[in-house]
């Protein structure tokens, strides 16, 4: 059979979020190997132990590296590092909230019930947003 | 050989609440399971309600739990299983009497996906041929005969009624990828929904059941392909 285009069959949350669950999985993955990189261009192979280059690969804040050996942390602590971060909240934790969204809808039969939840997880979608970009530029 | 049978037993206008009853009986090691519920029932307990019809893997009436997987009692020999048995009714659909369940919601969802051929809307002047590789496409998906073994052993079915469930959508692509089909779209709506395919966590249950050995999961990942897509591999 050959590859044969059809008119899309609609947007709607489902189909939303199912794609953004595997872009997201496939970003996070990215933004964990630049975090990495750089945490090896810091120099962690020598001066940082491993529970300090993963802090920095998953959430590259400057903060994660003050206890460790790298001697000049304040290079580190910049725009670039701040935007990766607020990028790795936003995928990593809208992913993980819509897990959790679809773990329960998969028991939510009635749609006042679905309502409610998707509510809930909104307001606690856009606190977390919010509480993690407050964190990040204050810090 | 002496096979021990635990069989799961529910009479609702005697019982109160399901119950197990033990059978022992002989049996040779190719005998099938439901060779050996056909012995209770005309031996020992006529009570015993069953679906049964043809005997040979064609009708899908006799789809159970055996030993806690779904199979078809026509199609599992007792060689295959052991000689201690737990029989139960299929799960996620109302028990009627013992081993026999309410079909209709698993039909309702199985209607509901436009499960027949749409040709075009002109009444063709001749056969509509296909080719071999064009029949080839969607060849897995047509062994389906409805026994429910897949939809019944998935925990999203158990959790929610509402899905649609594995069998409708191997029923669905069945006909989406029919390169004759004039309703694939419409049936890709259906299943573009948060009861259709977005319900299947990939999790290989319905695989594992199928008796007629579909590859029911990758039947559903196809479905979801095609909606993310667009396109029709």
């Amino acid at each position: 059979m050959q590859t044969k285009k059809i008119p899309h069959p609609g947007w709607n949350l489902e189909y939303m979020m199912w794609m953004f669950t595997r872009l997201s999985g496939l970003a996070f993955f990215f933004l964990a190997i630049i975090g990495m990189a750089a945490a090896l261009v810091m120099g962690a192979r020598n001066q940082m132990d491993l529970g300090t280059l993963m802090r920095w690969t998953f959430f590259p804040n400057p903060n994660h590296v003050l206890d460790s050996n790298i001697p000049n942390v304040d290079i580190w602590a910049n725009g670039f590092w701040q935007i990766m971060q607020m990028l790795v909240i936003f995928f990593g934790g809208t992913h993980g909230l819509n897990g959790l969204r679809v773990v329960i809808e998969d028991y939510t039969s009635r749609p006042a019930w679905q309502s409610i939840t998707r509510l809930l997880f909104f307001v606690l979608w856009i606190f977390m947003i919010l509480a993690a970009v407050y964190v990040i530029l204050a810090s | 050989m002496q096979v021990k049978l635990t069989i799961f037993r529910y009479d609702p206008e005697n019982d109160k609440k399901p119950h197990f009853d033990k059978f022992t009986v002989e049996a040779e090691p190719t005998d099938r399971v439901l060779d050996l519920l056909e012995y209770i029932k005309d031996y020992k307990d006529g009570t015993l309600a069953y679906r049964r019809s043809c005997a040979h893997g064609v009708c899908g009436s006799d789809a159970m739990r055996i030993n806690g997987v779904n199979r078809l009692a026509c199609k599992v020999l007792v060689q295959d299983v052991g000689t201690t048995l737990k029989v139960e009714p299929i799960l996620g659909l109302p028990v009627q009497r013992d081993l026999i369940v309410d079909m209709e919601p698993f039909f309702d969802h199985y209607k509901s996906v436009i499960p027949y051929f749409v040709g075009s809307e002109e009444m063709p002047q001749k056969e509509q041929l296909q080719s071999p590789e064009d029949r080839e496409r969607f060849d897995d998906t047509t062994k389906c005969i409805l026994c429910g073994a897949c939809t019944t052993s998935c925990p999203s079915f158990w959790a929610n009624g509402n899905y649609v469930g594995p069998a409708a959508i191997v029923n669905a692509h069945r006909f989406i990828f029919d390169s004759r089909d004039q309703a694939v779209v419409e049936r890709l709506k259906i299943l573009n929904d948060q009861f259709g395919v977005y319900r299947c966590h990939t999790i290989f249950n319905c695989t594992d059941a199928c008796p007629r050995e579909i590859q029911v999961t990758q039947a559903v990942g196809e479905v979801k392909k095609a909606i993310a897509t667009a396109r029709l591999d």
